[in-house]
């Protein structure tokens, strides 16, 4: 069976592999990866090393312009907390309704699509209904103001609450992922596992420690390395509740250089060392998921 | 390619398949023949907001029914704008016949257009504001002012009574209203424009930071922050606009568009007003924007976008714009825009600036933001910031 599925591809290319009809099947999609990721990546990596007022090539300048600004330097900060707290919240939270969801009970279904509407919003139309809700005269202090508590400045910027509220809301509309990613390897833990670990006395927390978090760690690894990689590119989520400068993150400092100051050198500077960075943390994303 | 070829035969056997083929390449065609562009319109890049639109269109279909021509007018933002100039520049050929840009970004896409010669603009020097008509000068004549614009004080006239005349009766609004007094202050030109008119009431220059009427400006600043809404530090033109809407605050500067956005919530003339800023210990001014108008290097029809130049600036023309839309016209001839609406903006027309014509004006620009920001979200000292900025600009500037 195995060597049937792996000859498959190239029976079903009628070549050999590295023959020119490969090739030829192959050029459709080199074409368009070099026309679609390679080229506007190489632009963009002459822009960041052209200097925008002079057009000198190679140069140093726009990365001078990020190193001497203190919004850049905020911005590198929130891109690694924001990211890791964003996902160490909806892996707990994602776990949590993965757990409690796997049981059958009644409108269980109802209750799965429920979790799931954040994701299945568009993010524009989610984001906007969550700055009505927590804005200063939003929904939240609306329902505060009636039960005679005080205001709470939920996106005042640059404050820790605001930091909290952006995690707090890109984790809600993340979560579903990981929550559909645990249910499915729920789902695949076979019964008798479960059976033989209440015979041998593991019930509780006993079972979730020693039985289903181990059977899970490849989904979790999984869950963590999608989520991981796809939260260090975080934009909407602070621009959209905060702007450029309330939660700084590096893609909304690129935009901010881009858009704000018209400084595409500058921005392509900013994209880079977000580029950067995914890559250093992919490294030990990656392992774990090999070790898992 | 034996294998294409009888594969294909094998398809047009089949009539299922062979229909199949025929509807996509049906589609295809009808999809192609869709993507063609319209040669023979003039296409009109503007920054303009979705409600102006009607109103504009209005305009230019005179222009439509005199001559025959078909005009696209293309919303955009003026930062797009100025980068598809800069690409159709590149490219050697476009698609943009006459382009609207913001008077801060007319010197990095001078040479993206045309000059301008006598022909082509006819009476239009001898009626445009000498200073306007100064602004498109860069290298010679390459932009005309489509609209001018500055900003007012817009106040929330049901919360205050009367908008604070001097710097003296800000403070004692700030003071009766805490949190309530905004200020753009994101990081962008639009805080450059809350921070010079304050700078030149004080007597500064608006060239240096460390003169006498910056740091007057910088102590009021010092002296209003604590009583500045905490969002100040993002606000932006359409965020603090939108921030009065819902009465979170009583103050602003914003420009005439804010106004238009009121009235159309029912918000404006009243409660919300427009007011001539407050006067400082010099007297009172406002930064000069607007939108100028030039022909792309590459315009396809040069004479066509010309003569659509010519009706834009026409008195007829302008006359609508102001009356429609509320612009400000920099010829001389034509109506003043704007009744009770615009009557804040209409009291500052005399204290009109423009910006520092500097060859680096961008990096003096961040200054005055980053000495705004540090002064008033950071709590620093006016006079050390201030000095301390200008010896870097000066350092900057050295090397």
């Amino acid at each position: 069976m195995t060597e049937r599925r792996a000859q498959a591809p190239d029976a079903v290319a009628g070549a050999a592999p590295g023959g020119l009809r490969a090739r030829l099947a192959a050029a459709p999609l080199v074409l368009y990866l070099a026309a679609f990721l390679a080229y506007p990546a190489l632009v963009a990596v002459r822009l960041a090393f052209t200097d925008a007022t002079g057009g000198a090539f190679p140069s140093l300048a726009s990365f001078r312009v990020l190193v001497s600004d203190e919004l850049f330097w905020r911005a590198v900060a929130g891109n690694l907390v924001v990211p890791a707290a964003t996902v160490a919240l909806e892996v707990v939270a994602g776990l949590a309704l993965a757990l409690a969801l796997a049981w059958r009970f009644p409108g269980r279904r109802l209750v799965r699509a429920a979790v799931v509407v954040p994701f299945a919003l568009p993010e524009i139309v989610f984001l906007t209904v969550a700055r009505s809700l927590l804005g200063t005269r939003g929904y939240a202090n609306g329902a505060l103001a009636a039960a005679g508590l005080p205001a709470v400045d939920f996106l005042a910027p640059g404050t820790a609450l605001s930091y909290a509220t952006v995690v707090a809301v890109d984790a809600w509309r993340t979560t579903p992922v990981v929550f559909l990613i645990l249910l499915g390897a729920l789902a695949a833990i076979p019964e008798e596992i479960g059976e033989a670990a209440r015979l041998d006395g593991a019930r509780g927390f006993r079972r979730l420690a020693f039985v289903t978090l181990p059977l899970l760690g490849p989904a979790l690894a999984a869950a963590v390395l999608l989520r991981g990689l796809d939260a260090l590119r975080i934009f909407a989520t602070p621009m959209v509740l905060t702007g450029a400068e309330g939660v700084p993150v590096l893609s909304t400092y690129a935009y901010h250089q881009w858009s704000d100051y018209g400084d595409d050198g500058a921005a392509a500077a900013a994209a880079m060392a977000l580029a950067l960075i995914a890559v250093v943390a992919s490294i030990p994303l990656l392992r774990r998921r090999e070790a898992a | 390619m034996v294998g294409t070829r009888r594969a294909a035969s094998a398809a047009l056997r089949d009539p299922r398949a062979a229909g199949a083929v025929a509807v996509a390449l049906t589609l295809c065609t009808a999809a192609l023949a869709g993507c063609q562009r319209d040669d023979s319109a003039l296409t009109l890049a503007l920054a303009i907001l979705p409600g102006e639109l009607p109103a504009y269109r209005e305009v230019v279909a005179q222009f439509e029914r005199g001559t025959g021509e078909r005009v696209v007018v293309v919303p955009q933002q003026y930062a797009d704008i100025r980068r598809a100039l800069a690409a159709e520049a590149a490219a050697g050929r476009g698609t943009i016949d006459l382009a609207e840009l913001d008077v801060y970004s007319l010197a990095p896409s001078a040479h993206d257009v045309r000059t301008l010669d006598a022909a082509d603009v006819g009476d239009l020097p001898e009626v445009l504001d000498r200073a306007a008509l100064d602004a498109g000068t860069i290298d010679g004549l390459r932009f005309l002012p489509h609209r001018l614009t500055w900003q007012a004080l817009v106040y929330d006239h049901a919360v205050l009574g009367r908008a604070p005349a001097t710097w003296d009766d800000l403070v004692a609004v700030a003071r009766a209203h805490p949190g309530r007094i905004g200020v753009k202050g994101a990081l962008y030109e639009g805080l450059t424009c809350d921070v010079l008119p304050f700078v030149w009431a004080a007597g500064g220059s608006g060239e240096r930071l460390d003169d006498d009427g910056a740091l007057a400006a910088f102590r009021l600043f010092a002296e209003l922050a604590p009583f500045l809404d905490p969002y100040s530090a993002t606000f932006k033109e359409s965020t603090i606009a939108e921030a009065m809407a819902r009465g979170e605050i009583v103050l602003h500067l914003n420009w005439p568009f804010a106004m238009s956005l009121y009235a159309s919530q029912g918000l404006a003339p009243d409660p919300i007003r427009s007011a001539p800023l407050p006067a400082g210990p010099s007297g009172r001014a406002t930064v000069l924007g607007g939108g100028y108008l030039g022909i792309p290097r590459n315009a396809r029809h040069p004479e066509r976008s010309r003569a659509l130049l010519r009706f834009l600036l026409s008195r007829d023309a302008q006359a609508g714009l102001a009356e429609r839309l509320g612009w400000f016209s920099a010829r001389r001839d034509a109506p003043l825009a704007g009744g009770a609406l615009l009557a804040g903006y209409g009291a500052m027309r005399a204290d009109v600036r423009p910006r520092p014509r500097l060859v680096d004006y961008p990096r003096l620009s961040r200054a005055w933001q980053q000495a705004f920001r540090a002064v008033v979200f950071g709590g620093a000292d006016p006079e050390r910031t201030l000095r301390d900025a200008q010896r870097e600009l000066d350092g900057r500037a050295g090397a």
